[in-house]
């Protein structure tokens, strides 16, 4: 079985925020809507005891998502992969799931005609991957700093299961329960 | 969704570039009926399928509803944005018509033109210059640099910037962020951090490459050249150089130990703000870790009136480590032998003598223009057959023109041709330079876009994008690797590439087909690549096939020939820069504005400023018009520490004013502790696209929050050598905006010199002084000069006018230089060392050693 996780190696990113742009042109997104925005508490200290962190972020596909089980027409649902997604044909927009999701990575676009509002968010690019097996989703192949490492957490030879054994990971709001699949490697080295 | 099925009939995968920085990434375009459908990063091209925001956002560039798609004739007043639509090939001949018209009545010199950061073919530009007969192009390569590769080709032959970085122990990256400005490079230096290489980042900022390195030496901005003067004095009296290489290889060695005493660390330290341990410990790591290596940043060509001396003891630094050229170390790559580059289809040698002379700055700045470039030209070619680019190297200085289109002098400029470039943005002093725009009497520009320079323009032709063009990369046409990409779509509407650009106008304006024997991008660059001898037919299958061409790293080049300089050793001691009236060891300038050098002036403006400094996503002012990027960024911010914002009562998000000698600008305050309480961080570029020409006299708040407001570029301020202005470590006052203040309208007057309490021109540029004065060169000859033969001062050879043989004072024969063949200084003759005795070339007839009688020959002779 394959089950589908990304690793965040926060060693690697400088907050360029390539995957955000990159995301939304390739998925060619309304305005208001980023699947994936980089956080950043920006520089922390007193200078120059300083240091800067960036958080990239996306949808967690979580093993027991809080989205899809309280979605009324079963839109909102999940692959056998992990792969969290919306089948907009199904989605009437009502966002009981947007306000379900403990990280709001989804909601609907307001920039577009009423009868296209539905739900959006990261779906690893289910439709990438569909149409060419082997490829990662984009916002992976963009990141220059090959901070994004994207993989089968099933198969002990893939790049993630090799970095979330041997490397100190970290996932966010472990504690709500919702086992969510995307590990971070935290930074802790800098300048002295 | 929106997944565009790249495998549908019809769809064809090009492999094309990106071209919104230097970094050239491959994209692969999806190309269906003659336009893309979609991009992604190439994986296996050099960036390995990463694409920055800028990279990604090609497609919204490619069919941006503000692009112009037509050529443009104005119509109206200049600057009231009316405009007729024009075909393509009568604005060239109308451009053609106008530009011979004025070199008939002033001389081709009286047109000159503006080129962009490294996206267009621009030795096109400069061949079209040099057919048409002017030696005024220039770019604002000064402050990227072309400084930095003159001065260090200069001391050691080239400038040592490809790296081997993988068996170095120490890396420098000295005022560079990596981090924002080379995405590919930083994933390599991350790699190489992870395995153990130590990196030490020297920059005023915290920046992104900072927050990942060992050590981070924040100085005080622009006081690099302090800092490298003393590394270099401590690498020397703690004895951390490298004997071998330099008893070996380096000239000048006593006079620059001798020399250098004066720089130490604390001398260095409250120029620096540093601690003169800090100084002597990150030149100790630099020194004892070798191979080590230093990174070009930009701030070396952005430091103004002290900044070639910086460059110079840099370099200093690398050769008496014993860092040049080796494994690990600074590697000289030279020109290319492979393929042939841009030097050769510049057309420099079309260029009249009397023409050069002309060249604006070039009795000012020696080094970046005619007289510097020509000395470095020769050498390289007695030494490798070929030269560095002439664009680029070799070109006028950018600021005296716009200068002289505003006081006509040394002579009226009047007309600009403005490529790939917005000056009031990118230029120093932009309200002088707005000025120039406005007044010079006939102006063309070639954009993307409609910027305040298109606005001035009486023609603006439309120029098309990466994805319509094909692209070649040889790093400025100076090292030895290539890089290639191939056109995804043709051209679309009536936009042209500035090749055709060029191309057309030069046979407008009378050059031959024969001076322009390539029709297209493809055909030129089929032309570069095929010495290479690959088995292609045409470029785009070498794209296809090959793409790239990267020869076996060699190092220790130097041992072949020696070093490309004219005593072919590493001139500690510069004799080029000697000869062009540069001191030919790196020494201080004091800066005309600093904190600590102009305590008077820092009673006004206490607050040390710095710009200049690259910052994701934009690309100097380009992209500010990209809703997709801009969202990122929509507002101009400048970083200000919180202990000196709560000293002037500002809040986050404030909209502030920044004000120096020169003028203000106004940006919003963001409170970080990303750098020293006595200094802000304003970014560069700014300007507003989206409000269209809403202030006749300011379009598109080009002036507003444009850092270049607060820059000078007078004489004074500039590196005499190269002529780079400076950007880092300016004084300026910083205070909120008042609800009043905000609907002023910008402040348009300008002065020339820059600082003069007064508007207008207060100074002929003629009149005005460099940062310091040139030091006469006159060497007198060490021997007796025969009769007949003629000194000569830049050689240090005494030469016989009439043959160009070099007299040698040791032996007292002539010599042929290019043939090795010795003369004798009596007769003329030539030795012969088949037979030991003297032979006329003309007549055959041989002579005798001693008594210089002809030898009759005797029998059984062949």
């Amino acid at each position: 079985m394959t089950r589908n996780v990304m690793v965040i190696d926060l060693r690697r990113c400088v907050g360029c925020q390539s995957c955000t742009v990159a995301c939304r042109t390739w998925n060619d997104l309304p305005m208001d809507i980023i699947y994936n925005p980089v956080l950043t508490e920006g520089v922390q200290g007193d200078w120059p005891n300083v240091h800067r962190n960036w958080l990239p972020t996306l949808c967690m596909h979580c093993e027991n998502p809080e989205c899809v089980p309280c979605c009324p027409t079963g839109a909102s649902q999940q692959d056998e992969d992990g792969t969290v997604w919306v089948d907009h044909t199904k989605c009437m927009g009502c966002k009981v799931c947007v306000n379900a999701c403990p990280y709001g990575m989804r909601d609907v676009s307001h920039m577009v005609p009423r009868f296209d509002q539905y739900v959006r968010k990261c779906t690893f690019c289910r439709d990438r991957r569909q149409n060419e097996p082997g490829k990662d989703p984009y916002c992976v192949q963009t990141c220059h700093q090959k901070a994004r490492i994207f993989g089968d957490i099933e198969d002990p030879n893939s790049e993630v299961s090799k970095l979330i054994n041997s490397v100190e990971t970290f996932r966010l709001f472990e504690e709500l329960g919702t086992n969510p699949q995307i590990y971070y490697i935290p930074f802790l080295g800098g300048h002295r | 969704m929106t997944e565009v099925d790249i495998h549908a009939p019809g769809v064809e995968v090009r492999k094309s570039a990106c071209y919104f920085c230097h970094q050239n990434c491959g994209v692969l375009a999806y190309v269906k009926d003659g336009d893309v459908i979609k991009i992604e990063g190439d994986p296996e091209y050099t960036n390995a399928g990463g694409l920055c925001c800028r990279g990604n956002i090609a497609l919204k560039h490619l069919h941006h509803p503000a692009r112009i798609n037509h050529a443009l004739k104005r119509v109206g007043e200049k600057g009231e944005n009316k405009w007729e639509k024009i075909p393509w090939d009568q604005a060239i001949s109308e451009i053609a018509e106008r530009l011979n018209k004025i070199r008939e009545e002033s001389g081709a010199e009286a047109v000159a033109t503006a080129g962009g950061t490294l996206r267009t073919e621009d030795w096109s530009r400069r061949r079209f210059m040099n057919l048409f007969g002017s030696p005024n192009s220039f770019h604002n390569a000064l402050l990227c640099w072309i400084p930095t590769f003159m001065i260090e080709t200069a001391i050691s032959g080239w400038s040592p910037f490809e790296t081997d970085l993988a068996s170095s122990k120490c890396l420098v990256l000295w005022g560079m962020n990596p981090g924002a400005s080379s995405m590919p490079g930083m994933k390599g230096y991350t790699d190489l951090m992870m395995s153990g290489l130590k990196i030490i980042v020297i920059d005023p900022r915290y920046s992104e490459t900072a927050s990942k390195a060992d050590i981070w030496l924040p100085l005080r901005p622009g006081s690099d050249t302090a800092l490298s003067l003393a590394m270099l004095n401590t690498i020397i009296y703690e004895g951390l150089y490298d004997q071998e290489f330099v008893q070996n290889w380096c000239v000048g060695w006593d006079e620059l130990v001798e020399h250098m005493a004066q720089y130490t660390p604390e001398w260095a330290a409250p120029l620096t703000w540093l601690d003169p341990e800090q100084i002597r410990e990150a030149a100790r790591m630099y020194a004892k870790n070798t191979p080590s290596n230093i990174q070009w940043g930009c701030t070396w060509d952005q430091i103004g009136a002290n900044g070639g001396a910086g460059t110079q003891a840099r370099a200093l630094m690398r050769a008496i480590t014993g860092n040049l050229d080796r494994p690990g170390g600074d590697t000289m790559p030279g020109p290319s032998f492979g393929y042939v580059t841009d030097e050769e289809i510049e057309a420099n040698d079309r260029l009249p003598e009397e023409q050069k002379a002309k060249q604006i700055g070039s009795n000012k700045y020696k080094l970046t223009s005619w007289p510097g470039y020509q000395i470095i030209a020769d050498t390289a070619k007695a030494t490798w057959g070929k030269a560095p680019t002439a664009e680029w190297m070799c070109e006028a200085h950018g600021p005296s023109v716009f200068k002289a289109i505003l006081t006509g002098d040394p002579y009226q400029v009047r007309a600009l041709i403005v490529s790939a470039t917005n000056p009031v943005n990118s230029y120093g002093d932009s309200k002088m330079t707005l000025a120039a725009l406005k007044k010079v009497e006939f102006m063309v520009t070639c954009d993307y876009w409609m910027t305040p320079a298109a606005l001035y323009s009486d023609y603006v032709m439309p120029i098309a994008n990466a994805l319509e063009r094909p692209t070649i990369h040889t790093n400025y046409g100076v090292t030895d690797s290539i890089l290639c990409s191939e056109r995804a779509i043709q051209p679309l509407y009536d936009r042209h590439t500035d090749f055709t650009f060029w191309r057309d106008l030069g046979l407008a304006t009378g050059q031959s087909e024969e001076d322009w024997p390539w029709k297209t991008e493809e055909e030129v660059f089929y032309y570069i690549i095929s010495p290479l001898g690959y088995p292609v037919e045409n470029y785009d299958q070498f794209v296809e096939t090959y793409r790239m061409y990267f020869p076996p790293q060699r190092f220790y080049k130097y041992g072949d020939a020696g070093f490309c300089t004219p005593s072919r050793r590493c001139e500690l001691k510069s004799s080029i820069l000697e000869r062009l009236g540069y001191p030919a060891l790196p020494t201080y300038t004091p800066s005309p504005e600093s904190a600590v050098e102009n305590p008077e002036l820092a009673k006004e403006y206490p607050i040390t400023l710095t710009t200049g400094g690259g910052f994701m996503p934009f690309h100097h002012s380009e992209q500010f018009n990209i809703k997709s990027l801009r969202y990122l960024y929509p507002d101009p911010y400048f970083t200000i520490n919180p202990k000196l914002a709560d000293k002037l009562g500002i809040e986050q998000g404030d909209w502030c004013w920044i004000e120096t000698q020169r003028g203000r600008i106004r940006q919003r305050a963001d409170i970080e502790s990303l750098c020293d309480p006595r200094v802000v961080f304003v970014p560069r570029g700014w300007w507003f696209p989206e409000r269209g020409v809403d202030d006749p006299e300011a379009p598109f708040g080009c002036l507003e929050s444009n850092t270049n407001v607060l820059t000078c570029v007078d004489d004074n301020y500039c590196d005499p050598l190269g002529g780079s202005w400076m950007n880092r470590g300016l004084l300026c006052k910083v205070y909120k905006c008042t609800e009043l203040d905000m609907k002023l309208r910008q402040d348009t007057s300008w002065s020339i010199p820059g600082n003069a309490k007064e508007p207008g021109i207060h100074e002929m540029p003629s009149d005005a002084k460099l940062a310091f004065d040139p030091i006469p060169y006159d060497p007198k000859p060490t021997f007796e000069v025969p009769d007949g033969l003629v000194w000569d001062k830049n050689r240090l050879k005494a030469v016989q006018p009439e043959t160009g043989f070099v007299y040698d004072p040791d032996s007292g024969w002539l010599i042929d230089e290019a043939t090795s063949v010795y003369y004798d200084l009596v007769t003329g003759y030539a030795y012969d060392p088949t037979q030991g005795n003297l032979v006329d070339v003309n007549t055959g007839k041989h002579y005798d050693m001693e008594t210089r009688q002809e030898i009759v020959s005797g029998e059984g002779e062949e």
